[in-house]
């Protein structure tokens, strides 16, 4: 494969273009933060993910006045777009864990220049997402009767059901990625501290960096913290979507009672969570041209893992069919039948062809090093992930057993809004991520440059 | 390492023939339980048994062998003579297969036609269940697996003397496809070979659950052997150090994965309690099988989790031998726990008589050891040591560091 064109003079496989220093790569990303003038651009993102954040409160403030009978969930479809939404957005974090945790562990190099805004990705996914089971609870600020803790009403959670699983399932995993974040970003803090010539940027980086001074016991409290949160943060990738897999599989209902979830469960969040890293991280480098450190060889290995989630969740949707069959049971049948030919069959195929089809261009190299068709791709991933959502909740709920409880099922206006605004709340953090915070860690590109490399003999170390 | 280094010959020829001679005994007593009436269906049980863990080893092998091609990583390096030469057995694991294809219809109640006709649930699957297109498929897996092994096998040893890079990313490109074509294949041989003991049952969890047992069988192997090894050759003195803590870090990944994918099934099927799925595991808790299923969750995955996250253990090569060895004998136990139990109908399965406990040992002593001479016999062909690989200067590092 050595015969790879590259467009600059990087070389496939290097995750740093050559010819940087300490310095240099410390302007680079520092002064995206502390540049005078914001750029239009990032006024233009910014304001559109703003406005958007405004359809979410006017949203939310309309569900609270009137109640969720402003959604178009009523039976026998009880779990609409807001269980998709969640679903969906909960699997987009997953690729921060991911890049964060486990190619830590795995001593990846090249998650460096991507796990710092992949993390971030990741905590406005999940707030995003926590947002719909909040407010399908209908009275959101009774919230706390989820958890169990001592009262006069003889209240105590039903520990049978996933959903009580998923409260502390998500509430550890929001937990444990805002710590690893935070924590990874304390040195970052403290070089941009030092680098502020304005008091007001020395006082609010300076508290964040919580008195860093770089001294070699920092650095090594600071190692083992970062590598004990990446254990602990390991488990978390896997066990998430598992119970969110088990919110549906746990139950008899046919298309939701099946044992392969809780794995294809998890592939398919690796998948659009990378898929959504990609559709960030290539206007990204576009925008404030990192080409230098998210090279086009991070988007081939982003690609590769795309393919390979991918084809776990194709396998996923053809043992389902074939089980199906396999099993000779009239329901498990019908609700094949009904996927296939039922009035939905339009977003089965459609998920067909965004899950399956399309990603397989990924097997051609040329693909994984053009940027925009990746780009493109990464949105029809995003899409067909949202599809696949639909399909599972709505074609299994909207005909179960009883033919005379069919009914059918479609989101309102406010179920839209609703779903429009928190990709506003989601995009207006973004922004203001980039804008405030170094969306590289500055300090571990630095790690990855040859004067460097006297720290290899160390990292080898446990 | 530009150049091969020399590798002095273990004594390996007299481990073969102890594990030859103990093999023919096991196939002996097989081949005398046949002469019985009563003890004639359990060695057909037992030789399916003993099939799925020789082939089992021999995938997974292929399996560890390509995913190492297709993500890197220096623990290829040592690991990789080893899980090549259990990957050429293959054709001796095609030949176990083959009295079994003879027998189908005293296995499988699908292959039996007076059975099909009295069950309209057995007609509708006939489509997919039935002898010819059961052979068809069988040989379709067989040819898939055997020229995957072939290829590989041959392009490495091209590499040890062409020293071509070109021949490694020839590798790399195979086994893209190669895993792909695996995991299709060994799902639908799970359920012809295993699953459909069972007509009635399905999981769509079985395949994934079945391969994983295949990939930790064929990695625990590999990792024991190596370590075997070490006492003897040079490449003992690259299990060092990080190499070999990193070969028990893959162990506890791969035993974590195949418990998260059983407890999985079992949670799914015990709280849906659904009656066509429940009773598989019903079969499974009945008379002595429930306390093979608390081994497994015992040894299989408590003991090696637990003893696997401590580094002290990674890092000697006696414990880490031992948890690798618990492993595979437990694959084996979980293989008995898989099938046997599947004989429901017949009340022997629950409890079979001492005769019938004494062939099912014969049959994975007998078959296992004559796999194990094979096997021993394919490692003596070529030097440990790949002559020329990439990661060989990454393995020598790693061995040395964190001394």
């Amino acid at each position: 494969m050595a015969q790879a064109p590259s467009q600059s003079e990087l070389q496939e496989g290097q995750i740093i273009a050559p010819g940087h220093s300490f310095g240099t790569i410390t302007d680079k990303i520092g002064s995206i933060v502390q540049a005078r003038r914001t750029p239009k651009r990032w006024w233009t993102g910014f304001l559109i993910g703003f406005t958007l954040m405004m359809l979410l409160f006017l949203t939310i403030g309309n569900l609270l006045a009137r109640g969720i009978g402003i959604w178009g969930n009523n039976a026998p479809v009880g779990w609409g777009f807001d269980i998709v939404n969640f679903v969906w957005w909960i699997g987009i974090g997953h690729a921060g864990t991911l890049i964060s945790a486990i190619l830590l562990l795995l001593r990846q190099r090249w998650r460096t220049s991507i796990n710092r805004f992949a993390e971030a990705m990741t905590l406005f996914a999940v707030a995003c997402a926590g947002l719909y089971p909040l407010f399908h609870m209908g009275r959101p600020w009774f919230f706390y009767w989820l958890l169990p803790y001592p009262n006069t009403m003889e209240l105590w959670p039903q520990w049978r059901s996933p959903l009580i699983w998923d409260v502390f399932a998500v509430t550890t995993y929001a937990t444990v990625s805002l710590l690893f974040w935070f924590i990874g970003l304390i040195p970052d803090m403290a070089t941009l501290r030092d680098r502020s010539k304005w008091w007001i940027g020395r006082v609010f980086y300076g508290i964040l960096a919580m008195g860093w001074r770089g001294s070699a016991v920092h650095w090594h409290r600071y190692e083992t913290a970062y590598l004990l949160l990446a254990g602990l943060a390991t488990p978390l990738v896997v066990s998430v979507h598992t119970v969110v897999s088990f919110d549906f599989a746990v139950s008899i209902v046919p298309g939701w009672h099946v044992t392969i979830f809780p794995p294809y469960f998890v592939a398919g969040a690796i998948y659009s969570g990378f898929a959504m890293v990609l559709t960030l991280a290539i206007p990204l480098r576009k925008m404030y041209k990192l080409e230098d450190f998210i090279t086009d060889t991070h988007l081939d290995y982003m690609a590769r893992i795309m393919l390979t989630t991918g084809l776990m969740v194709a396998y996923g949707y053809g043992i389902e069919l074939f089980m199906a069959w396999y099993s000779g049971n009239v329901y498990e049948k019908g609700l094949i039948a009904n996927r296939l030919i039922g009035p939905y069959r339009w977003f089965f195929y459609a998920l067909i062809a965004c899950n399956v089809v399309a990603p397989q261009l990924l097997w051609f190299k040329k693909v994984r090093y053009s940027p925009w068709t990746l780009f493109v791709l990464s949105l029809i991933v995003n899409l067909g992930m949202w599809l696949e959502r639909y399909v599972i909740i709505v074609v299994s709920l909207h005909r179960d057993y009883l033919p005379s409880s069919w009914g059918m099922y479609s989101g309102t206006g406010w179920d839209w809004s609703m779903y429009l605004g928190t990709i506003g709340l989601f995009f207006a953090c973004l922004f203001l991520f980039i804008r405030f915070l170094p969306v590289i860690s500055i300090f571990e590109m630095r790690t990855l440059l040859p004067e460097a490399h006297v720290h290899t003999e160390k990292e080898a170390k446990p | 390492m530009s150049t091969a280094p020399v590798v002095e010959q273990p004594n390996l020829p007299r481990w073969q023939s102890i594990a030859l001679l103990v093999g023919a005994i096991g196939i002996a007593i097989c081949l005398a339980g046949l002469a019985f009436e009563t003890t004639r269906v359990h060695v057909f049980r037992a030789w399916l048994v003993g099939f799925c863990l020789t082939v089992g080893i021999a995938l997974g092998s292929l399996v560890v062998l390509m995913l190492q091609y297709l993500t890197g990583g220096d623990w290829g390096f040592i690991l990789r003579r080893p899980l090549e030469a259990a990957t050429s057995t293959m054709p001796l694991v095609t030949l176990f297969y083959l009295p079994l294809a003879l027998v189908l219809s005293s296995l499988y109640e699908w292959a039996d036609p007076a059975k099909v006709e009295a069950d309209p649930h057995l007609q509708h699957k006939a489509l997919y269940l039935n002898v010819p297109f059961a052979w068809i498929r069988a040989g379709i897996y067989f040819a898939i697996w055997n020229l995957l092994a072939f290829l590989l096998n041959r392009w490495s040893r091209q590499q040890d003397t062409a020293r071509d890079m070109a021949i490694h990313k020839r590798c790399e490109a195979l086994s893209a496809p190669g895993m792909v074509l695996y995991v299709l294949t060994i799902t639908f041989a799970s359920v012809d070979w295993v699953m459909s003991l069972e007509p009635e049952w399905f999981s769509t969890m079985y395949g994934a659950m079945f391969g994983m047992g295949q990939v930790l069988s064929g990695f625990a192997f590999a990792v024991a052997m190596l370590v075997l090894l070490s006492r003897r050759l040079e490449v003992g003195q690259l299990t060092g150090g990080n190499n070999l803590r990193d070969l028990g870090s893959l162990l506890l990944a791969f035993v974590m994965v195949w418990a998260y994918l059983s407890f999985s099934q079992f949670l799914l099927i015990y709280s849906g309690n659904l009656p066509e799925e429940v009773p598989w595991y019903i079969y499974r808790f009945e008379g002595g099988w429930k306390y093979l299923g608390l081994m497994l969750v015992i040894f299989h995955f408590a003991l090696p989790f637990v003893l696997l996250l401590s580094t002290n253990v990674k890092r000697n090569r006696a414990m880490l031998a031992s948890v690798a060895l618990l492993v595979l004998l437990m694959r084996a136990v979980d293989l008995l726990w898989l099938i046997v139990p599947a004989f429901h109908h017949n009340s022997e399965a629950v409890n079979p008589p001492l005769g019938a406990r004494l062939i099912y040992v014969a049959a994975l002593v007998g078959m296992g050891g004559i796999w194990f001479a094979y096997f021993l016999m394919q490692l003596q062909r070529w030097p440990l040591a790949p002559a020329f690989n990439p990661y060989a200067e990454g393995a020598v590092h790693g061995a040395v560091a964190g001394h």
